[in-house]
């Protein structure tokens, strides 16, 4: 069944003697798929399988197929491209697998072998190259766009996203707490751009750092700042590197291991002195957990720094989870409900600690989400590439979306604005907040309720 | 005539298409196919011709139709979880998928049924009547992703058909295409015990040899109204082994009686649900029982006891649901979960007397032995089903046919014991010539014979559950070639 005489362990593709397609160094890891048994039992964990029913866009299937690749079986083409581009990365598959298959390393790795041998063309080649390379590596240029609206605009959603005019992002409609609402916009690293450190409020804790992110600090520099608000409202100094960039998770899932190679550097450099970097983006947070890969083979210098980097990356639900946090006072009675990104529940395994903090805010009513933990077809810029999966996704994920809920918190930009899509479609009248938005809302009251009550005391 | 968006000459691909609805419904570039080469029985890989995804009975019926008409070699498909090689297309079958069927059509409360499209995944079935105090009994270790339709063509078992059954216990009624397209139904009505021949019982477990399941009623049951688990640790087989008669002998009936041995419990432990087993240990019960909730506690003590006495080194009762799902996700994804120890793995599936349990376990070692691979062994220790799992690497010249051999000699062995060679795993291609340690060769054609009835052009998953009679040595010789032909 195997046509290669012998494999020794994990060999460089290219000095190899072997039938194997893959041409490029940084192939797909054979130890990945070692491990798979083909059991199937990620079948029913995969978004496109549930959609398409068809084994080669199930994880198991895809896995399959990287594996012919390196058996020779077939080759690098645009019929193997199909279902490994198609996957959403959204890592369901892992939290299913019981042999802990990193299937979503595979397909980042095939797709760094389908990158180089068939550079993109066409139109996804020229969408994929604006934002990948013309826009969130720059920050500049990102802050000129001016947020959301006019990156959609560029991309073709527009229609959608100017009926909801990015309005439904943020909770409007809530007069008692737009009074209290940050009127933030400009990018909180450009707004911290001089201060070394922004202090603890009281005793501190512990220093940390933030990742800003890059599309997260134009289109919701609201939830960075939200963000620093409860870090340092819980004792935690809060320092914003300078010389940070995009964490290169949407040019990996794409297929551009170099950019992000380079991206990966640059933040490795730039997070070099932090104790803990935090990050409020889940898609980023995982990405930079797994930095080391991209070290595997090309680059291996770097690995070790990598490993180092990522041990102190974490979600800021699961830092405020485990160093603690102050129970507001203020009430928020709304009924949420919440959804789980990928990338924090498949791709990190957070998936009480920002429950547990929205349960923690008096008044909140949590409403069970039926498949919280069901990718919404945002998955990086795969709206963009994939609109018509990406749109079945979504129109899955909205049905499982109850009915009676003021708001849906979660904990990653992508996934709101692909949310905030799928209420404007199907005509729901949710609100899309980040968890700690709400935290800090609550926060914010309580401390207006107490100036209030200042104030009328002084009367 | 072509049908838009195909890209290939051949000209059955666009008459099939566009009897499914064009090229949303059919696969046929090797890229694709490459996907459809195994089912869970990884050893054999062939390609299909193409792949097939009809809607409802209808679409089915035609495709069947096609295939008899152009003389095509075909099989039925659902999840391709099957661990014998069911699903494998030896002869480059076209792929008839059912897992767009996949429609729950109705339930009914009231006479304890419901009907369901054969890509209906079995888990769902319980998980869309669990709220009104309901479930399906057969519960496979694959139940989170496999079809009833494929549980159907196995006559799957699982864990908990100790007690309840295996998949023909809880069928009540079938529509089945046959092999020239015509639909007929079985059981009608979902009215058990019809006059006649039993072919409900017959088309049951024909491994997709007589006809494709297109609709299924099935029987569905009242929650228990209690549950009980137990977990006990042994120090050696034997005393394991020895508690799981006596527990039966005693006159309890548990719900599930499963056991592992010491390299399965590596594999579980190093896998994705671990439970925290001790490493030391030689074997492991999850004694499960559940019924009128007077009474349990007393079944329990009885359990209890019966394993003190078998010197068991640790016992202990779920103490709460969450436990209880933790011990059963880790040994239901015990064989994925061999992956994580073992780059290959090839599961075997006798049956036994249970009181012969500690010689034939003696027996399985023996074997790993002897051909230098390790073999583990998670079984349904109730019911006398034994799954070793023959753990080798497919990269290493050789292994995979010392596997094969080790597997045959488990079945022998099974055999040997006046046990036979399948609980519930189903024949398939990989143990066609094991049922030669079972049947003569007449007793062969008698079965045939009825295959015959049905699929008389053999079309349908032609050289699957049966070896070719009086040429045993040419089918091993060309099983040989097959495998190095890949």
């Amino acid at each position: 069944m195997v046509k290669q005489a012998e494999i020794k362990e994990n060999p460089p593709c290219t000095t190899q003697k072997s039938l194997s397609n893959y041409l490029w160094k940084d192939h797909p890891d054979e130890n990945k798929w070692a491990d798979c048994t083909h059991c199937g039992m990620c079948l029913e964990s995969c978004p496109t399988y549930e959609l398409t029913g068809q084994e080669q866009h199930s994880p198991r299937g895809r896995v399959h197929l990287i594996k012919s690749v390196a058996e020779g079986k077939i080759a690098v083409n645009e019929q193997f491209m199909d279902p490994v581009y198609t996957c959403l990365d959204c890592r369901a598959c892992t939290t299913a697998c019981p042999a802990n298959v990193d299937v979503g390393g595979l397909i980042e790795e095939a797709r760094g072998q389908i990158r180089q041998s068939m550079p993109l063309t066409g139109a996804k080649g020229a969408v994929s190259k604006l934002f990948l390379n013309g826009i969130f590596p720059h920050q500049n240029r990102l802050n000129s766009l001016g947020g959301a609206l006019k990156l959609y605009q560029k991309s073709g959603m527009q229609k959608v996203i100017r009926k909801s005019k990015l309005i439904n992002v943020m909770p409007k409609h809530l007069v008692e707490m737009e009074a209290i609402m940050p009127k933030v916009h400009m990018p909180v690293k450009k707004k911290y751009k001089n201060e070394s450190v922004i202090p603890a409020k009281g005793t501190p804790k512990g220093d940390v750092a933030l990742l800003t992110g890059c599309v997260m600090d134009v289109m919701f520099s609201d939830i960075n700042e939200a963000t620093i608000n409860v870090l340092t409202r819980n004792g935690s100094n809060v320092r914003i590197p300078q010389n940070q960039t995009c964490c290169g998770a949407l040019h990996v899932h794409a297929g551009d291991r170099d950019s992000g190679r380079k991206l990966a550097k640059q933040n490795i450099k730039a997070f070099s002195d932090a104790e803990k970097i935090i990050v409020n983006a889940a898609g980023c947070g995982c990405m930079m957990k797994e930095y080391a890969e991209l070290f595997r083979e090309v680059e291996p210098e770097w690995h070790d720094r990598a490993v180092a980097f990522s041990e102190k990356v974490e979600d800021v639900s699961k830092y405020l989870y485990d160093t603690g946090y102050e129970k507001p006072k203020a009430s928020i009675n709304k009924r949420i409900t919440y959804h789980d990104a990928c990338h924090l529940a498949h791709g990190q395994n957070v998936r009480e600690e920002p429950r547990d903090i929205l349960l923690k805010i008096p008044g909140v009513e949590m409403v069970h989400m039926p498949n919280a933990d069901r990718c919404c077809g945002s998955a990086g810029i795969y709206n963009i590439t994939n609109p018509e999966m990406a749109g079945e996704v979504l129109e899955s994920k909205m049905k499982n979306v109850p009915d009676d809920v003021d708001m849906i918190s979660m904990g990653n930009p992508g996934c709101m604005l692909q949310m905030a899509m799928g209420v404007q479609k199907y005509g729901r009248n949710q609100k899309i907040v980040h968890t700690v938005q709400l935290l800090d809302w609550a926060y914010q009251k309580e401390r207006a309720e107490e100036e209030e009550n200042h104030g009328s005391e002084g009367n | 005539m072509a049908v838009k968006g195909i890209k290939t000459k051949d000209k059955h691909i666009h008459g099939l298409a566009k009897l499914v609805g064009g090229q949303r419904a059919i696969l046929y570039h090797k890229e694709d196919l490459v996907a459809y080469d195994c089912d869970g029985f990884t050893i054999h890989k062939h390609l299909p011709r193409a792949v097939v995804f009809p809607k409802n009975t209808e679409e089915v019926a035609k495709c069947v139709k096609y295939c008899a008409t152009h003389n095509l070699p075909f099989l039925a498909r659902g999840a391709g979880t099957g661990l014998s090689g069911g699903a494998v297309p030896l002869h480059n079958e076209v792929i008839i998928s059912l897992v767009r069927m996949k429609n729950l059509i109705s339930v009914d409360l009231e006479n304890r049924r419901a009907v369901v499209e054969p890509g209906f995944v079995n888990l769902k079935l319980t998980n869309s009547i669990a709220d009104r105090g309901y479930y399906y009994a057969p519960d496979p270790s694959s139940q989170y992703c496999c079809t009833i339709g494929g549980n159907v063509a196995e006559n799957a078992g699982g864990a908990h058909c100790l007690k309840y059954g295996v998949t023909t216990n809880h069928i009540l009624g079938l529509e089945v295409v046959l092999p020239d397209g015509e639909i007929i139904e079985l059981g009608q009505n979902g009215i058990p015990d019809a006059p006649g021949y039993d072919l409900l019982g017959l088309m049951t477990g024909s491994e997709g040899t007589l006809g494709i399941v297109t609709k299924i009623t099935v029987r569905i049951l009242k929650n228990p109204e209690a549950k009980k688990t137990v977990l006990a640790y042994f120090d050696n087989v034997t005393d394991g082994s020895q508690a799981v008669s006596d527990i039966i002998s005693a006159g309890i009936v548990p719900a599930a009686l499963e056991m592992m041995d010491k390299t399965a419990i590596e594999g579980v432990e190093a896998a994705a649900f671990p439970v925290g087993h001790p490493k030391d240990i030689a074997a492991v019960l999850l004694i499960e029982v559940d019924g009128i909730a007077v009474g349990i506690d007393e079944q329990i003590t009885q359990i209890l006891d019966v394993c003190t006495a078998r010197n068991v080194r640790e016992v202990r009762a779920a103490k709460n649901e969450e436990e209880r799902a933790r011990w059963w996700a880790n040994r239901k994804t015990g064989f994925g979960a061999m992956g994580a120890i073992s780059p290959d793995y090839l599961v075997q599936d006798g049956v036994i007397p249970r009181s012969r349990l500690p010689e034939v376990l003696e027996r399985i070692e023996q074997i790993s032995e002897e051909t230098g691979l390790r073999i583990a062994n998670i079984f349904h220790a109730g019911d006398g089903n034994l799954h070793p799992l023959v753990l080798f690497d497919a990269r290493i010249p050789g292994q995979t046919e010392k596997a094969i051999e080790a597997g045959s000699a488990c079945l022998q062995a099974c055999a040997d014991v006046g046990g036979t060679i399948t609980g519930e795993h189903g024949v398939g291609i990989e143990k066609r010539e094991e049922m030669r340690f079972v049947f003569k060769d007449e007793e062969i054609i008698a079965q045939t014979n009825i295959r015959e009835v049905f699929n008389p052009g053999n079309l349908l998953n032609a050289g699957k559950l049966f070896p070719t009679p009086g040429r045993c040595g040419e089918v091993k010789k060309e099983m040989k070639e097959a495998l190095l032909a890949q």
